[in-house]
């Protein structure tokens, strides 16, 4: 299977992401903290970003879905 | 004692002669009355002796992820009916009860799967029960908001685990949820181990928050004089026990300090007791202590709980028959 797409800056690679609505939407812990709307899309980003120990199929799956529309 | 009080009751061998209802089964069981076959017969007679006790008080442990395998529906039932007074489980399993109350679900896996692979997919893994993680984060997000109304409505003012699953019970709709049957029921419901369950993290979150300016407070030290009180109160105790571990000994430990001791006590547990550890330890054991007096009706079943409580609870249930009523331990509302 490839790899997923780890180096790219998406909320599903970031550190904070839990998968929300897998593999489209998902639950940032930071933005709840700030009052902001936690729920994100998979493949959004903000400048908080910083790179996941988790390797997960998240950005890839929502890629391929994303492609395939 | 003579040789001859050693050989008075012959094993009759067990029969299966075409359709037989669960009681009929387990009372084969009783005929051959040995090793699990003979302990689950006690153990249904035990729990019957207790439910047909008006003056005994049925403490409930409820230990091992037994809700998310599938014997939520059950404990509700059996808080509604009040074959058991008072719930004491682990925050766990209260929290895969509020997953399914919120609409998610657990769901049929395997044992037998590549684990690595589960993670990079965000699902979670009970032995052979899989659960998507968004069925934790939307349990996450909807109970923060739960948690902040309790903290407000509180104003600083700390809970018993017991009030704080009250507080929970009223705001879930579903009737399936143990927490909602404990609520409706007024049936105490104890959480002792709370911190270490997801709760505990849904805390940390709702606490988190900018804005938040009172946390949510529950005080675990306040479960101790309830529950010992409703030891004290009672002119008979008795426990089942699932599992064991904390909602074990926190039930024992109120018998203890009532200096009451357990009346009735039914274990079912695969834990060993060579380890010294509360779930694997013996009942004898737990007589030593004082926590179960030595003439109690007991008996420890070492099997899967997930196959002997559900068989159980439908033997007894025949026995008692449909028009059984039991009178509550508690009533009034038990709030505050």
């Amino acid at each position: 299977m490839k790899k997923p797409e780890n180096r790219q800056r998406f909320c599903g690679n970031c550190g904070n992401h839990n998968a929300y609505d897998y593999p489209d939407r998902i639950f940032c812990t930071r933005r709840y903290a700030k009052d902001e709307d936690p729920v994100v899309e998979t493949l959004w980003c903000c400048g908080e970003w910083n790179p996941s120990s988790q390797e997960c199929y998240c950005v890839e799956e929502a890629n391929n879905k994303r492609n395939s529309k | 004692m003579q040789r001859k009080d050693l050989l008075l009751e012959p094993v009759k061998h067990i029969r299966i002669n075409g359709k037989l209802t669960v009681d009929q089964l387990v009372q084969q069981f009783k005929n051959s009355g040995s090793f699990g076959a003979g302990r689950l017969a006690s153990a249904c007679d035990i729990y019957e002796r207790m439910v047909r006790d008006d003056e005994c008080t049925i403490f409930l442990a409820l230990a091992g992820a037994v809700v998310p395998a599938g014997m939520r529906s059950l404990i509700a039932d059996l808080i509604r009916k009040r074959y058991v007074d008072v719930v004491v489980s682990t925050g766990a399993n209260m929290v895969h009860d509020t997953i399914e109350a919120l609409g998610d679900h657990h769901y049929k896996g395997h044992w037998f799967v590549d684990d690595y692979m589960l993670y990079k997919y965000h699902i979670y893994r009970i032995y052979d029960v899989f659960v998507p993680e968004e069925a934790f984060v939307k349990l996450d997000y909807k109970l923060s908001e739960i948690f902040d109304e309790i903290a407000d409505e509180n104003k600083g003012k700390s809970l018993s685990s017991r009030e704080f699953a009250w507080e929970l019970g009223k705001r879930l709709k579903d009737s399936n949820s143990i927490l909602r049957a404990a609520y409706e029921s007024d049936v105490p419901l104890f959480l002792p181990a709370l911190r270490d369950s997801e709760f505990g993290f849904i805390h940390w979150l709702h606490a988190s928050k900018k804005s938040r300016k009172r946390a949510l407070l529950v005080d675990a030290f306040k479960d101790v004089p309830e529950i010992v009180g409703m030891c004290q109160r009672s002119a008979r105790n008795g426990m089942v026990v699932i599992g064991g571990g904390v909602p074990r000994n926190t039930i024992q430990s109120a018998a203890l300090a009532s200096k009451k001791g357990m009346d009735y006590a039914v274990i079912v547990t695969m834990d060993r007791p060579e380890t010294g550890g509360l779930s694997g330890s013996t009942l004898e054991e737990t007589v030593s202590w004082g926590k179960v007096k030595n003439r109690a009706n007991k008996v420890m079943v070492i099997g899967d709980a997930m196959v002997v409580f559900p068989l159980m609870v439908a033997s007894v249930m025949e026995r008692l028959g449909e028009r059984f009523k039991r009178k509550p331990a508690f009533g009034g509302k038990q709030k505050r």
